[in-house]
């Protein structure tokens, strides 16, 4: 009971340094504005063709396409650049607990603080969709448009048939929320275990690892190995199962009639790659130097 | 390396001596330490040992390894090679961090948007073994207002210093680990907190300190270990 206490305790202590700090204000500001910025093209589709939204369609047509989720997730490199925090009021906690209670504490805080990140975009996107929204779980004509015409292929909308013909829009913004989750969770994780290994790998690893999801694009390899058109089928297969922001994107996953990952493999995928950077990370606590911010550098 | 061999067999009859005849396990016994950082050697062959209601002094230069020295024994640093004891229990191998520490390292830190007291309680709770009752009485004992419920970020670095010392205490801890606990401290300040400290080694507490100042050096401490000279052990009591 006293273990569960100092473990809540030290997350808690970390959520504490949020009030009125800059990087924390800043990882959630530009969230909203990327937030506000990509999901504008949605919005004024539906001003231009005065048709009406589902007031969670914005997020998911937003956030249902990688590089949105890509560039969202960066701003958890700000959140977690100095994961594990170590700053000179953590001694006195860590002489009241052991090495494994305030790890256990680190990555409750990581899991916490990337679920309320990643609620927070959700509740930005209903709060940007303006007022000529709906709440019924249905979809809207501007979805209707979008998806049966090409009009949301050219501008870069990732509204497929196949999401509008296989899901609704709650369950579809719960699997994208999802989705969202374990990349950012794997992402961070691999941040706290990179920090932890070297300094300030953690920053490096996290751009390193968004880049790989980046780069991980069958038009990317079809240029590469100059391949020919009709190969972009395998290609996305294969992206879709390495690729852990493939991993994350709604729309690239079987529906039951291609070779892609399924959901479940995806979540079990964040989840199996979240817990083996956890445990690596625990394992790498065992001998860590602590070295406190405000106290001599040894 | 016969000289070597010596000096280990003196140290291990003097432990043998100090620990025979009191209550096992208090106190703490620091032997054959070693810690470098990559080919920087800053602890090489450190022994000492802290006796209960004893004041250890630890001098030397900024760099000479002092808080290294600390940090190893509250288990922030473990060290290449030796054990550190505290209260009977290995550092590093019994423990991650000892039981029943009381710790200053340099400046104490707080949560800066809430009271003294406030702070306190949330590392009380960690613990759950003092109640407010308590932590009143600590912070009193430091010569600060409990009831002040002034936001720590507002706060004196003396009465920061203060603050840290009533966290160091509150639990009523055996060893006290005190790294230049007189920082940022007026000189009717230093000597209120040297009284408390001497007050503390009457009730049987063993402490290890460091600081740059000769005074509190030469008022407190029993013995003294001078980093810049290892086999140096200058008994000043």
């Amino acid at each position: 009971m006293v273990k569960i206490r100092q473990l809540f305790l030290a997350a808690i202590a970390n959520f504490r340094r949020w009030r009125r700090n800059p990087q924390i204000l800043l990882a959630f500001g530009l969230g909203f504005v990327i937030c506000f910025l990509l999901s504008n093209k949605v919005i004024l589709f539906a001003q231009q063709h005065d048709t009406n939204l589902q007031m969670l369609e914005p997020f998911i047509w937003t956030f249902g396409d990688a590089n949105s989720i890509m560039l969202i997730s960066l701003c958890l490199l700000l959140l977690f650049a100095d994961i594990p925090n170590l700053g000179n009021e953590v001694p006195f906690l860590l002489v009241r607990m052991d090495r494994v209670t305030w790890m256990l504490g680190q990555i409750l805080y990581m899991i916490c603080a990337t679920l309320l990140f990643v609620g927070f975009i959700l509740l930005s996107g209903c709060i940007l969709s303006g007022s000529h929204t709906y709440l019924a779980n249905l979809w809207s004509d501007t979805a209707a448009i979008l998806g049966y015409s090409q009009l949301g292929t050219k501008i870069a909308i990732p509204a497929f048939v196949k999401v509008l013909e296989l899901s609704f829009p709650y369950r579809c913004t719960g699997h994208i929320f999802g989705l969202m989750l374990g990349y950012s969770v794997f992402m961070s994780s691999l941040i706290l275990y990179l920090n932890l290994w070297k300094g300030s790998y953690g920053m490096i690893g996290g751009i390193a690892f968004t880049a790989f999801g980046f780069l991980m694009k069958p038009e990317f390899l079809l240029k590469w190995l100059h391949l020919p058109q009709e190969r972009v089928r395998i290609a996305n297969i294969i992206f879709g199962w390495i690729s852990p922001l493939n991993h994350a994107t709604y729309y690239m996953h079987n529906f039951g009639y291609d070779n892609l990952p399924r959901l479940w493999v995806s979540y079990l995928f964040f989840a199996g790659g979240s817990l083996i950077l956890f445990w690596l990370s625990m394992l790498k606590m065992r001998t860590y130097a602590f070295c406190f911010s405000g106290t001599q550098g040894k | 390396m016969k000289y070597k061999r010596k000096q280990d067999r003196t140290w291990e009859r003097k432990v043998r001596r100090t620990m025979a005849g009191r209550e096992e396990g208090s106190g703490v016994v620091v032997e054959h330490v070693y810690k470098s950082f990559g080919k920087d050697a800053v602890l090489k062959d450190v022994n000492f040992l802290i006796r209960p209601g004893e004041i250890f002094g630890v001098v030397g230069n900024n760099g000479s390894g002092k808080t290294v020295l600390m940090k190893c024994i509250c288990g922030f640093l473990k060290a290449n090679k030796g054990r550190i004891l505290v209260n009977g229990q290995q550092v590093g191998k019994d423990c991650d961090f000892p039981d029943s520490l009381g710790v200053i390292i340099e400046t104490p830190g707080f949560i800066p948007d809430i009271s003294g007291y406030q702070n306190l309680k949330i590392l009380a709770d960690l613990k759950g073994r003092i109640g407010k009752q308590e932590i009143r009485d600590t912070i009193r004992r430091v010569g600060l207002d409990p009831k002040n419920r002034k936001p720590v970020a507002k706060y004196s670095l003396g009465m920061r210093q203060r603050l840290g010392i009533a966290q160091a205490i509150m639990e009523n801890p055996q060893v006290l680990i005190l790294d230049e606990p007189f920082n940022g401290l007026d000189r009717n300040g230093a000597a209120q907190m040297r009284e408390l400290l001497k007050e503390l080694k009457q009730q049987g507490k063993s402490m290890l300190l460091a600081s740059h100042n000769a005074q509190d050096i030469r008022e407190l401490c029993d013995r003294v270990h001078d980093m810049e000279d290892i086999w140096k052990m200058e008994e000043l009591g």
